[in-house]
């Protein structure tokens, strides 16, 4: 019996045969000897003194547009590089050229076809395509904004380029990590409190005006396109709780059926969660959903003042 | 990398490959031979053009790139999904200090232009002006460190920087004392060299 099991084991395995190498994900260090190397030593490689800025697209290769067709509209894509993989070598600029007239008319279009038909070890994040979900948020020709809220430029002379979020911790390519930012804004407590219940034992109703008080503030997707433009949230990053996260804050402080509005201004009153914001006024201008976090920062500084 | 490389070493060893193959080529050597005008004019643009594009542009980052302060790697306090610390409010650095700040700034204003505006001087407004400067300039520079210095970072720097700034905020008061009581003042300063 058990001589029986043995073989049938030996069979299935056998004709469960792993798929040939070539199909499956294999380990992405396996051609990079350094990158199983332990990280204290790996980061003892990376030598702090030399460069820190990518290396510019005049020293790295072009990838040209697949067959650019008759009067084609080349235009050219310079796009921020770095492997986690490889955490030796250095970030670097990545040129593409696509012909405009095979691309559709945002950035977000002009990424996902150069993942799609020129080069797919690009890495990104998108996630809807219409500027509701915030994942596309990067730094588009010096400006953070959402990949596909954001035109291409139809000047073919002009050439753009695209970075990760400012002063954000790389994941890979054009994906920053977030961690930072959602427990800031978990710590903001972003959920109605309330100890009383409702008059009538049916939902908790407000007025319009109230409500109209939350418009313009309920609408933020938290892309982090305000707070990774804003000087004061790059060098105090993990004290400074940044435009985007204070706009949420007041969101609940403004709501008429929320009862902890004290505990919620108490937590910002102290010398960096709140008082970082140096009414630089970035956030406002950089929004893709035409916000104003701003505006919400300095009405909770208004109902702090003289309190 | 471009500013590590000399660029003027490079540009001697670009040079070279061009000369020997003029050397080699007949039609440049008759040209040199010739010695025309039109080619000693020519010569230099052709050397220029000889060179690789960088070293041309690393000729101007000669200075060296430092970073000030670079970022550390990165640490996530407790888990991903637990939220931020928030700190214990401290009204007197939060909204009282905030407060304070506007009023004092606020204040300068009409202190500055009423003395002018009146034409007479007044000890009395003399000296709140000096006083809400001094102030003043104490926070704003305050701000500047607590900005610049980060606590968690480098925290003796920021204690250094903010004694630093006490000391310089007292000798500054009392510089602004002694030019009111035994000098004409700040305003009549002002005025003085408003006139010179």
């Amino acid at each position: 019996m058990a001589a029986t099991r043995t073989l049938a084991r030996l069979a299935t395995r056998r004709i469960a045969a792993r798929p040939a190498s070539v199909f499956t994900r294999s380990f992405a260090s396996v051609s990079d000897t350094h990158a199983r190397d332990p990280l204290s030593k790996a980061a003892e490689k990376i030598d702090p003194k030399v460069i820190t800025k990518p290396i510019p697209e005049s020293q790295t290769s072009t990838i040209k547009e697949p067959e650019p067709g008759k009067d084609a509209k080349i235009k050219t894509f310079h796009i921020y590089r770095w492997n986690p993989d490889e955490p030796s070598s250095k970030p670097k600029m990545q040129t593409y050229t696509l012909d405009l007239n095979k691309t559709g008319p945002m950035m977000l279009d002009a990424l996902i076809r150069i993942k799609n038909e020129v080069d797919p070890t690009l890495t990104f994040r998108r996630s809807c395509r219409e500027g509701i979900c915030g994942s596309c948020a990067m730094n588009i020709d010096g400006v953070n904004t959402l990949a596909c809220l954001c035109r291409i430029p139809t000047e073919t002379t002009k050439e753009s380029r695209i970075y990760p979020l400012p002063h954000m911790y790389v994941v890979k390519d054009l994906v920053p990590d977030m961690t930072n930012f959602y427990k800031q804004y978990r710590s903001v407590k972003p959920y109605l409190q309330r100890e009383t219940a409702s008059p009538d034992g049916r939902e908790f109703r407000q007025s319009k005006e109230d409500r109209r008080k939350l418009d313009g503030l309920y609408e933020c997707i938290l892309c982090a396109c305000c707070s990774t433009s804003c000087p004061s949230y790059w060098w105090n990053q993990e004290e400074y709780l940044g435009p985007a996260v204070l706009l949420q804050s007041y969101r609940w402080i403004a709501d008429s059926r929320d009862e902890k509005k004290p505990e919620r201004l108490d937590a910002l009153n102290n010398s960096m969660s709140l008082y970082r914001c140096h009414t630089i006024l970035n956030c406002s201008r950089t929004c893709p959903k035409g916000l104003n976090p701003a505006l919400a920062i300095a009405e909770i500084k208004k109902s702090m003042a003289f309190t | 990398m471009a500013s590590i490389m000399r660029p003027s070493v490079l540009r001697q060893a670009c040079q070279v490959p061009v000369t020997s193959q003029r050397m080699l080529s007949t039609l440049s050597r008759t040209s040199i031979k010739s010695s025309s005008p039109l080619s000693q004019h020519l010569r230099p643009s052709l050397v220029r053009t000889a060179l690789p594009k960088s070293t041309r542009i690393a000729a101007f980052h000669a200075t060296q790139r430092k970073q000030i302060l670079p970022a550390l790697p990165q640490t996530v306090e407790g888990t991903a999904n637990d939220p931020t610390p928030v700190p214990e409010p401290e009204p007197v650095h939060g909204s009282y200090h905030w407060s304070f700040e506007r009023i004092v700034s606020a204040g300068l204003i009409p202190l500055t232009v009423a003395p002018f505006a009146a034409g007479s001087l007044n000890p009395v407004t003399d000296s709140i002006l000096c006083a809400l400067l001094v102030i003043h300039s104490h926070i704003g520079f305050e701000a500047c460190i607590i900005d610049y210095f980060p606590k968690r970072r480098i925290p003796t720097v920021q204690k250094a920087s903010m004694w630093a700034l006490r000391i310089g905020t007292l000798t500054l008061g009392v510089a602004l004392y002694s030019f009111e009581t035994n000098d004409v003042g700040i305003t009549e300063a002002v005025t003085r060299l408003w006139h010179a």
